[in-house]
């Protein structure tokens, strides 16, 4: 499952999620904003809180909107 | 008048009075969004970590006012946003800084000490010039806030000592919080 940690407000975050629907990549968006979970998964990943974060096994990661990085992590 | 006659609300919604300051030596900055390249956030935090136990106080106003370019800014460099604004001072909820719509504590604070120009020094001088007369021309007329990271630096008993524009680095500015502290 590719997971998407977000804020609100993020144009960063925006222009990954349109990103990914372009590729028809399926995600489920993490507000870290607005959820503690998510938040402290997002920093156990990361040991940062910057986004967009992506990650599908929750070891590897891409932080912010860099396609050829996500087109790798996601075998695009 | 002084600054302890305004109140403002912190990022997380709490009221809070400046009064609550009384006795520090304040500065509050009309800072950018958590996104983009915004480098003064970092000398900021310095000055707050070398003064803050001297009675240093920072309150970061957050503004949307100057447009989603920022000037000096390379989009391609940072493409990302922070959760927090990677600083440990008080941020204050986003709100308008300048015009009508701005802050009654911005409007004190730039009816106190107006505009002197920019430190044509400053590397960013001539881009924000550019910027401004480009898209923002009406900003240039009057003695409000031009740009992001104005700051303006308040002593023990509440008044306004000093304006720094954007193009003044917060480092630049040790000498004169020393003075007050």
């Amino acid at each position: 499952m590719v997971k998407v940690y977000s804020i609100n407000n993020c144009p960063w975050c925006d222009k990954v999620k349109k990103y990914l629907k372009s590729r028809q990549v399926d995600y489920v968006e993490c507000n870290i904003e607005e959820s503690e979970a998510f938040l402290a998964e997002c920093q156990a990943l990361t040991n940062d809180e910057a986004v967009p974060v992506v990650t599908v096994d929750g070891k590897e990661y891409v932080l912010g909107f860099d396609k050829g990085k996500l087109d790798a992590l996601l075998g695009l | 008048m002084s600054v302890y006659d305004f109140s403002a609300k912190t990022n997380s919604g709490e009221e809070k009075s400046l009064k609550d300051y009384a006795g520090k030596v304040l500065l509050i900055v009309n800072t950018a969004s958590k996104c983009g390249f915004t480098p003064q956030y970092k000398e900021l935090q310095e000055l707050y970590d070398k003064y803050q136990d001297k009675g240093l106080e920072i309150l970061g106003f957050p503004c949307n006012q100057f447009g989603a370019q920022e000037p000096g800014s390379n989009s391609e460099v940072q493409q990302f946003c922070r959760r927090n604004y990677g600083v440990s001072f008080q941020i204050f909820e986003k709100g308008d800084v300048r015009g009508e719509t701005a802050q009654p504590l911005f409007k004190y604070l730039t009816a106190e000490k107006g505009f002197k120009g920019f430190d044509k020094e400053h590397e960013l001088s001539a881009i924000l010039m550019d910027a401004l007369k480009k898209h923002y021309p009406e900003y240039l007329e009057d003695e409000g806030i031009k740009w992001n990271f104005t700051k303006f630096l308040i002593d023990r008993e509440g008044n306004v000592v000093e304006r720094y524009e954007p193009t003044t680095s917060p480092s630049a500015m040790s000498e004169a919080i020393e003075k007050l502290l």
